[in-house]
């Protein structure tokens, strides 16, 4: 028995970091349930639709998308390769714990799109002259990307989601992005950039329940060179909607040393 | 017997929490895995907030002694969506609540587990969002 016990621990412990993570059918005597919305069941060949313009329809609430650290969707060594030696020094230098996120800070234009559920808005829905994401989690807050053909501004002072305008190549939506603050993490791995990031995203629905989003990252500030790194982003069911949620409201992230 | 059952379900609780999630932030850094505790007492305080909620529980020792502990748990969209409401376990209820004590202070924990006044195991999102 002790051997089963000591056999069952071991086991667990070597897989614990490869497991998916537990649903709730797994949890038998609970009200069970998913963290974040439930999963869309459609057919993933159901085609995707289009809006009366033509345009590809991303309208929905999804989850996912921007929360993966940078180093895990890039090969081992590659981020290492990329960054300029100051840049090497501060991700080296930094504790997780200084993440600006924990504080309740916006996530900056790729974790907006992260763990928590978003809805994506295009409005009007005939000619869209704007597109919203509004995001649930953390700081509560939305990024609007322009699509009424209108240029960057020649030196907009940096924001946390910068100035974004979008375009469709074909079924894609293409978003460029300047304006940029230094003060958010790129993600939770402590990635770090300059005033002088310039983000390129495509948006394209794979599938009906599917939303993938490839960003061309290029910082001369702190990257040698522009790199590309790929999210995946997940459907909701038609009733899923995103829900209030304020970071700011009771966060005692800052007073864990405290009684 | 039962403490290597008791070893192997907080083994359990902890392979649960292991996973990586896209989490307001890391639990393993404000609370200790080392630390599994099991407290009985009476709600005192529900926060109903974000970035997470947190149950005040009485807990009184054999001595008499009173602590008030804050256990942290998942978002309140976390926790609606899985079918909890702010009334689900309001003041004055009887509750058994094992988790992981701070790293700092031992009695600011995170819930594992949650049992009603009947021993109704109640299910625990992860510190999801």
């Amino acid at each position: 028995m002790k051997r089963i016990l000591i056999a069952a621990i071991t086991v667990i412990g070597l897989t614990a970091p490869f497991l998916a993570r537990p649903h709730a059918q797994d949890l038998p005597r609970r009200l069970g349930g998913e963290n974040g919305p439930k999963k869309s069941a459609e057919a993933p060949t159901r085609p995707v639709p289009k809006l009366a313009d033509g345009t590809a329809d991303l309208s929905g609430v999804w989850t996912g998308g921007g929360d993966t650290p940078i180093p895990r969707l890039l090969k081992k060594g590659e981020l290492d390769s990329l960054l300029l030696p100051w840049a090497k020094q501060k991700m080296a230098s930094q504790k997780e714990a200084d993440d600006p996120y924990f504080y309740c800070m916006p996530g900056g234009p790729l974790r907006i799109t992260g763990g928590f559920a978003w809805r994506l808005i295009q409005h009007p829905t005939e000619h869209a002259t704007h597109v919203f994401m509004l995001q649930e989690g953390n700081a509560h807050s939305f990024r609007q990307i322009f699509m009424d053909g209108r240029k960057h501004p020649e030196d907009p002072s940096p924001t946390w989601y910068g100035h974004s305008i979008g375009h469709w190549e074909g079924p894609t939506l293409v978003v460029d992005t300047i304006g940029l603050n230094d003060k958010f993490w790129l993600d939770s791995a402590g990635t770090p950039h300059t005033e002088k990031l310039h983000l390129v995203e495509r948006y394209t629905r794979t599938d009906y329940n599917t939303l993938r989003r490839v960003v061309t990252i290029d910082d001369p500030g702190t990257f040698t060179k522009p790199f590309d790194v790929t999210y995946t982003a997940k459907l909701g069911t038609p009733d899923s909607e995103i829900i209030e949620y304020f970071c700011i409201e009771n966060n005692q992230w800052g007073d864990r040393d405290k009684k | 017997m039962r403490m290597k059952l008791g070893i192997l379900s907080a083994g359990l609780a902890v392979l649960c929490l292991a996973v990586p999630i896209a989490a307001h932030h890391s639990w393993t850094a404000e609370y200790d895995a080392k630390k599994p505790v099991t407290v009985k007492g009476v709600v005192t305080k529900v926060e109903w907030t974000n970035p997470h909620t947190h149950f005040y529980i009485d807990s009184t020792d054999q001595s008499g002694k009173v602590t008030n502990w804050n256990f942290e748990m998942a978002s309140t969209p976390a926790l609606e969506r899985s079918g909890w409401s702010r009334k689900t376990l309001p003041v004055g209820t009887q509750v058994t609540v094992s988790g992981f004590g701070g790293r700092s202070v031992l009695e600011k924990a995170i819930v594992t587990s949650f049992k009603g006044p009947d021993g109704k195991e109640f299910f625990v999102p992860k510190l999801g969002n």
